[in-house]
């Protein structure tokens, strides 16, 4: 029915006609999911089910599906199912499939086909519904309310998709496909069942340092930019489109999409430049609701100033309020009936503090949010100044056991049981900080004692020395000394970035580890013996010192899974350290979103949300 | 006798460091300047000469302004003593425990007679006082049990200065959904707004400002950039905040004493300290 390499359809319905063999032999091929086979594939998304190549209700002709077009050929106009995502959604393929009625020489007449595509409209929307989730602050909780709703909306069998038009993150992961997106819309996909993408959060934007930030557009490095020529140039001219075309796929496959915005909508200096917040609303005309954080204090203010300095049309979209992190036992809260009165918008809940769920927190350089865990081994994260990827720690804080802090002066080593130095925006940069600060001496004077493990930009700096001689990291050329620790020397020679996702075993103690490499810049092993060894080619990565206590790898996430989280506790000894019960990473936040979706079902009434308005 | 008055779009938003500096300000220009907060609910307290307790922000402040810190500086301490059992200080004496029904009307006028009189004997005979307040001034459900911000501000007629906390986000809401919450009386008292905790180059905010001046109808007194200031913890129940200060050796007041001086310099041309001042006599 597609044909992907014009993207103007040329079947007319007589040609269609005479393809009722396909579509007899399409059913008795039966259900398929994607034909990874067909040399079309993927005609629509990647993510495709390719059952119905020949769609059974062509030409359905509804214009939420698809559209007529001028047919190249016969210059007549002919229906078009390029924009079509419906009929290939595992779902809906799936239901159609056993609805199907035996198809004749004839094909399927007008009537059954109407009839078909009623009863799989009563079944599956034909385009999203859109809840947006805005907060009235940074750090209102928006993430974890959409990772919830993503959960609460999978549990009841839509499907579902989390979309966030621009991020500003230092915390990203590369999705399978080795796209870079912000780690908390990976687990957002994780909540909705769907697989995470560059299409969930179509533009990341990563500090870089100083002023520059890299623009990652669709999961894939675009360019490095300004704050101000951000927002005077890729803005204006380039990010609507982006947006636009990344949501509206979406919206054609799926069944709700959760929106989350960034920061609050009401930053007015912003007028017209902000494309994070009522931009997306008014594109996707979503249900809005406003997240308020109660824990601060002036949540009535910030609630109703918010709603007071967004036009009318805005004000429109918004369904209700959330008031957000209550504390335990602050009962209830009197005189909010105010706010409706002064917005017009009603608060829908008050939701409690979520209990410490296992989950990287809300994008925050607040790392005290980070820092857990209760136990006797404390593990000390070396706080550089361009800090980067701090949710690789957060599995540690889950041991019995072991307390992860964050050591801002070497003082606050003393007493630590390992020290990790993690990985950093500018390894360069922050290598100075550390001969500065004394750091290095002290991490220095604890070799040999206890554990010492580099990840990424952590690794580069326990090698020998950095050589950056075009000044891809430091922006002037230099070769500086490193802590030594490791016979390793690191090159930054060329502006490429490294982003995979891999797997491999431990050289030392067997047992899987997983994780994703975001790096510039290659870092050569001496003699030393690796750290792990590699899926699928039994490369060796990161390495490790003849006594096994100094330890570099490029791998984030790698305490993820329980086999070198087991390994690099026990290499600190004692009674006190050893976790005996490895916990599985994936289980723990999978019960976790469970949880999340509960917590939210006893709060917000969903069906409500989803209300019974139809799809078109 | 001349009187100011902080307050905060929310807990935390600078208003201890705001007072602090305002104090210090006010006491570099020669005039004999005390700090006033109500009400503070904190672990942290200090013990005057006299044998009183209060909030050791009121002592920094007193410091600052050049003076050692008397009980009459914050007559009403609340410490928090775990399971919502809180421990009121009424005067720099423990007066009662409270659990969770919290206050009843009849302790609240009791309380604010005590504020009052507090008030009175500690702005005799002075210059000027700097009054902080507490948390935000419009947590409407708590409006009617209001010992230290708007309530404070008609019974002593001071002038108000709004202080919002850029960090977070969304500070234009927080400012004008303060402000549209306010009635006539409070709007009335209110001079004008400040942004703290603002990093990069303020033009970008011009926009911004204007419309909200021209909403509220009154000038932005200024965008304070964010300084590394170890304040003696704001009025939060944050405990995470506590260990500030303390590094090195020598005294830790004249230290943070410094500190605040440094910040005064830092913030120097970034608000109108001229303005200010003439607020100061416009009630
Ligand atoms: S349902 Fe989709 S594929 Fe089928 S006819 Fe309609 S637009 Fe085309």
């Amino acid at each position: 029915m597609i044909n992907p390499t014009t993207p103007v359809q040329d079947d007319s319905e007589t040609n269609y006609h005479n393809n009722s063999g396909s579509l007899r032999s399409q059913m008795s091929r039966g259900y398929i999911h994607g034909d990874k086979d067909c040399p079309n594939f993927p005609c629509h998304h990647p993510d495709q089910n390719c059952t119905f190549c020949f769609c059974p209700l062509y030409p359905c002709e509804d214009p939420l599906l698809g559209e007529f077009v001028v047919s190249k050929r016969t210059g007549g106009n002919v229906w078009s199912c390029q924009g079509c995502h419906w009929m290939h959604r595992d779902d809906v393929a799936a239901s159609l499939f056993k609805m199907m009625p035996e198809v004749g020489p004839e094909g399927l007449d007008l009537k059954v086909r109407m009839e078909l595509k009623e009863r799989l409209q009563g079944k599956h929307r034909r385009r999203a519904k859109a809840i947006m989730v805005l907060g009235a602050t940074s750090g209102a909780g928006k993430s974890l309310m959409v990772t919830a709703l993503c959960r609460a909306f999978r549990n009841r069998d839509l499907t579902v998709a989390p979309f966030k038009s621009q991020n500003m993150s230092l915390n990203s992961m590369v999705t399978d496909q080795g796209e870079e997106i912000a780690r908390i819309q990976d687990l957002q996909a994780k909540a909705a069942g769907t697989r995470p993408r560059g299409e969930l959060n179509p533009i990341l934007l990563k500090p870089k340092g100083g002023v520059t930030s890299q623009i990652v557009v669709e999961g894939r490095p675009y360019r490095d930019t300004t704050v101000q020529e951000y927002y005077s140039k890729f803005v204006p001219d380039e990010a609507p489109a982006i947006i636009a075309r990344n949501l509206e796929r979406l919206m054609r496959s799926n069944d709700v999409v959760v929106i989350e915005g960034a920061g609050s909508p009401a930053e007015i200096n912003l007028r017209g430049r902000d494309v994070a917040n009522m931009y997306v609303a008014k594109l996707a005309q979503a249900d809005c609701l406003l997240v308020v954080n109660i824990d601060w204090g002036g949540a009535f203010a910030y609630a109703v100033g918010t709603l007071a300095l967004l036009d009318d049309g805005e004000r429109k979209l918004f369904k209700g309020i959330i008031i957000n992190n209550m504390c335990p036992g602050g009962g209830t809260i009197g005189s909010l009936d105010i706010i409706e009165r002064k917005t017009g918008v009603p608060v829908l809940a008050v939701m409690p503090h979520l209990p410490k769920l296992y989950l990287p927190v809300e994008d925050s350089m607040d790392l005290s949010l980070h820092e857990g865990g209760e136990g006797a081994t404390v593990i000390a994260i070396v706080r550089l100044p361009m800090i980067s990827n701090f949710t690789d720690f957060d599995a540690l804080g889950l041991e019995d056991n072991v307390r992860v802090v964050y050591a801002n002066e070497p003082s606050e080593l003393n007493g630590a049981s390992a020290i990790i130095i993690p990985g950093t925006k500018n390894s360069v940069t922050d290598l100075k900080w550390l001969k500065e600060s004394g750091m290095a001496t002290a991490i220095l004077e604890r070799a040999g004692k206890v554990p010492i493990l580099g990840i990424c930009g952590g690794y580069q700096m326990l090698g020998r020395r950095i050589m950056d001689v075009h000044g891809l990291e430091g922006g002037v050329s230099a070769e500086v000394e490193a802590l030594g620790l490791l016979d390793a020397v690191t090159h930054f020679d060329s502006y490429d970035k490294r982003t995979v996702q891999v797997t491999g075993t431990l050289d030392k103690a067997g047992g899987t580890v997983r994780g994703y490499e975001i790096h510039m810049g290659r870092t050569e092993r001496g003699e030393a013996s690796p750290l792990f060894i590699m899926d699928p080619d039994g490369r060796g990565e990161g390495m490790l010192d003849e006594k096994g206590l100094v330890m570099g790898t490029y791998l984030h996430g790698v305490f993820d899974l329980p086999a070198f989280r087991r390994y690099f506790l026990s290499l600190m000894g004692g009674p006190s350290s050893i976790a005996t019960e490895a916990m599985d990473q994936d289980a723990a936040v999978d019960a976790s979103l469970q949880r999340l979706a509960k917590e939210i079902e006893e709060h917000i009434d969903l069906d409500a949300l989803m209300g019974d308005d139809d799809d078109a | 006798m001349r009187k100011l008055m902080v307050q905060g779009v929310t807990s935390g938003a600078g208003k201890t460091t705001l007072t602090a500096a305002l104090c210090r300000h006010f006491f570099m220009k020669g005039m004999d300047v005390v700090p006033f907060k109500a009400q503070n609910v904190s672990l942290n307290s200090f013990v005057t000469d006299d044998g009183g307790e209060i909030a050791i922000s009121q002592a920094y402040q007193a410091w600052a302004s050049g003076i050692e810190p008397t009980r009459n500086m914050n007559p009403v301490l609340i410490k928090p003593k775990g399971s919502g059992q809180c421990q009121i200080v009424l005067d720099g004496r423990p007066w009662k425990d409270i659990g969770r029904g919290g206050t009843n009307q009849e302790m609240i006028e009791e309380i604010r007679s005590h504020i009052l009189r507090s008030f009175d004997d500690l702005c005799l005979g002075r210059d000027m006082v700097v009054i902080e307040g507490m948390g935000s001034p419009v947590e409407m459900n708590l409006k009617d049990r209001d010992v230290s911000n708007m309530w404070l501000a008609k019974a002593v007629r001071s002038p108000v200065v709004l202080v919002g906390d850029i960090e977070k986000g969304g500070v234009f809401a927080g400012i004008y959904g303060t402000y549209l919450l306010m009635d006539e009386e409070e709007r009335d008292l209110l001079k004008g707004f400040v942004i703290n905790r603002f990093r990069g180059d303020a033009s970008i905010l011009g926009a911004g400002i204007e419309e909200l001046e021209s909403r509220m109808e009154m000038p932005c007194l200024g965008v304070l950039p964010y300084v590394r200031f170890s304040s003696p913890q704001e009025d939060s129940m944050d405990l995470r905040q506590i260990s500030g200060g303390v590094r090195g050796e020598g005294d830790v007041r004249q230290r943070w004493i410094k500190e605040l001086d440094g910040l005064l310099e830092k913030w120097e041309g970034t608000w109108d300290l001229s303005k200010v001042e003439g607020l100061v006599d416009r009630v």
